[in-house]
């Protein structure tokens, strides 16, 4: 895989929002030049907890939030800050699927005009939307097609929602798929499913995933590689296995420390549990004021992205 | 463990919601007891009736929603047999709970020291209000607040920190029994485990029991000694927590939840969601309510409900189970 071009390309991209700080403007950064690059039928998952910038990473990807700094390219394109008509045209190549299937349909169409809509919006026409209709429920698995088609979303269980979602999203053939925790909201016996089948389209389509998630055993189960975000900054990145095995850096310890089932056991280190401050202006690694391994430097200083090994590297003074 | 008085005894327990659509079965036939410094884990999906059972032991049933049948009795009390003014009394003082979303469990204009002092006064009208003011400041120190939070509101705290205040809040008057509903559920994986670290701390102090609700199989396994598996409204097995993987005798609902979850370090990662969907609880399949999604069910699955049988560690209610010791209850 390694000799295949990159097809989605982020090179220090940044997201600010602007923040009224007691009448003074100012910004948050919940991305903070964060770099990666994601080959085709590739997943990279995307792990962080609230407030790591990792929803926003995704919706940057699709254009739903402007960049502020750095580049985008997808298929080698600049799609930074393309508009209309390109940013149609780029939409064929890239989809998302939300996390809550509840709220991402809407509750007064039947499932055909869901799927209908951006298969029109996209050139189909005539009997082929139809047949593409049939093709596309048949590929999620919701059969019987026929009867699936003239349902609406509150006729179906969150799984059948979510699948709907990602039927929508294949629609216009994608090279690209953003998932936006796509199973957290949904019961365990149906995550499964749904894990499998965006499995199954990554083999049938070479579909290249960002699957952002804040379950590191889901990101382990699904993602090639894994990518662990703090307070907008990549903390680590190696391949899934790598990752949960040999852990370099003290938050990604942490969290593994924190999952359940994790084997690792014993009492957490002592850290405050205080949300990642992201306003503009911060000096040091965002993790530092949480860090059991602090030190003065990681208070001033960005950390160095230090090579592990060749797919993994970490951002930690102390490794 | 059977010459201790249990803390909860759940009998026959049924509840029904009256809908649009008809009755809706949501608690059927349950059997549960719960000892003395035991925790308990009460896991089943969305519909499942876990929380429904949960408000019903605390008589918080509202609306539309009754027992239909069996009894609930803490520490020897049936509490659908108090009067309001000895259910106000019995509440906190010997059972209370925690509820699943901290913001809504707050009153977002009191502070939080008012609202502690509030349930004490009010479950306890003896107590002075320098008295609870007093304790309402150890309790800040019990779940690892700063004092100076007595005079926050819920908003100025983080998601983990309110937790810890309507954790603290049930524990407040010591009960003996604590009812806890996905506690940990919208926090992140770092505060949900040092909150449940501090919800074992406190547990080994005060000697409380729990029944401790949840969706998240491996967390429940970690904390619970044991588990309850539920499922459309039936508690399908009763299993040590030791026991929870695969490999052991467990229940083909309870496998297939297990099949169904990534584990974080096994060496092989296949995973098996369990087919369809859960049942209505409207019309419940005859029989064994899972028989439509069980990969072994039997034509006798679809026509009788099955009897319970003791393991070595567990109690399973299977057809499948058969060679094992018949019980009458769990």
């Amino acid at each position: 895989m390694s000799e295949q071009r990159n097809l989605v390309e982020v090179k220090d991209l940044l997201v600010k929002f602007p923040i009224a700080d007691g009448g003074r403007r100012s910004f948050i950064r919940p991305v903070d030049h964060v770099s990666f690059a994601i080959k085709p039928g590739e997943v990279l998952a995307l792990v962080g907890e609230s407030g790591s910038g990792k929803s926003t990473i995704g919706k940057a990807l699709v254009r739903i939030v402007e960049p502020s700094e750095g580049t985008i390219h997808v298929n080698d394109q600049d799609v930074t800050h393309i508009k209309r008509r390109e940013l149609v045209a780029y939409r064929r190549y890239v989809q998302m699927v939300f996390q809550d299937p509840f709220g991402s349909l809407n509750p007064t169409r039947t499932i055909e005009q869901h799927l209908t809509f951006p298969l029109k919006k996209h050139g189909e026409r005539g009997t082929n939307v139809s047949t593409s209709v049939d093709e596309l429920l048949e590929r999620v698995g919701l059969t019987p097609v026929a009867e699936t088609r003239v349902k609406f979303p509150h006729e179906l269980s969150g799984g059948q929602r979510q699948r709907v979602a990602i039927a929508r999203a294949l629609a216009v053939n994608p090279k690209f798929l953003v998932a936006d925790e796509p199973i957290s909201m949904l019961d365990v016996s149906i995550r499964a499913g749904i894990l499998k089948l965006m499995n199954q389209l990554r083999e049938d389509f070479n579909l290249a995933f960002l699957y952002i998630t804040h379950d590191l055993a889901s990101a382990r189960y699904f993602g090639n590689r894994i990518m662990v975000l703090y307070g907008g900054k990549v903390m680590e990145t190696a391949n899934s296995d790598e990752l949960i095995r040999h852990p370099m850096h003290p938050y990604t310890r942490l969290l593994l420390a924190a999952t359940p089932g994790s084997g690792i056991r014993g009492a957490l280190p002592e850290t405050s549990n205080k949300a990642p401050n992201l306003v503009e202006g911060r000096k040091g690694c965002p993790f530092s004021d949480r860090c059991p391994l602090v030190t003065d430097i990681c208070r001033e200083q960005d950390p160095p992205i230090v090579q592990v090994s060749e797919t993994h590297t970490t951002a930690c003074h102390h490794v | 463990m059977s010459d201790r008085k249990p803390v909860l005894e759940i009998e026959d327990l049924s509840v029904a919601y009256q809908t649009a659509n008809g009755l809706v079965n949501a608690v059927n036939d349950v059997n549960l007891k719960v000892y003395p410094e035991e925790i308990v884990g009460l896991v089943g999906e969305s519909g499942s009736g876990k929380s429904t059972m949960a408000y019903a032991i605390m008589r918080l049933l509202k609306g539309d929603a009754f027992v239909t049948k069996g009894h609930i009795k803490v520490m020897g009390e049936d509490l659908y047999a108090l009067s309001p003014k000895e259910l106000r009394k019995f509440r906190w003082n010997k059972i209370s709970m925690v509820f699943q979303s901290a913001m809504s469990a707050l009153n977002p204009v009191m502070t939080v020291q008012t609202q502690i002092v509030d349930t004490l006064t009010s479950h306890r009208p003896e107590m002075s209000k320098a008295e609870a003011i007093k304790r309402a400041g150890e309790l800040l120190d019990v779940v690892r607040i700063d004092r100076k939070h007595l005079n926050s509101y819920p908003h100025e705290l983080s998601g983990g920190m309110r937790q810890r205040v309507v954790i603290a809040i049930a524990i407040a008057l010591s009960p003996g029994f604590v009812i806890m509903d996905e506690p940990t559920t919208a926090l992140d994986v770092v505060v949900q485990r040092s909150i449940l670290d501090q919800i074992r701390e406190i547990q080994q102090v005060e000697k409380f029991a729990v029944l401790f609700i949840s969706h998240d199989f491996s967390l429940v396994a970690e904390l619970a000694s044991q588990v309850a598996i539920m499922y459309a409204g039936r508690i399908v097995e009763l299993t040590k927590s030791g026991t929870l993987r695969l490999g052991e005798r467990h229940h083909p609902y309870t496998e297939g939840l297990l099949r169904a979850i990534p584990h974080l370090t096994a060496d092989e990662v296949v995973i098996e969601g369990i087919p369809g969907t859960p049942p209505n609880l409207v019309n419940l399949p005859s029989g064994c309510a899972f028989y439509p999604r069980c990969p072994l069910a039997t034509d006798e699955c679809r026509k009788a409900r099955p009897n319970l049988y003791q393991t070595d560690n567990a109690i399973i209610e299977c057809h499948l189970f058969k060679g094992d010791r018949e019980v009458q209850h769990v």
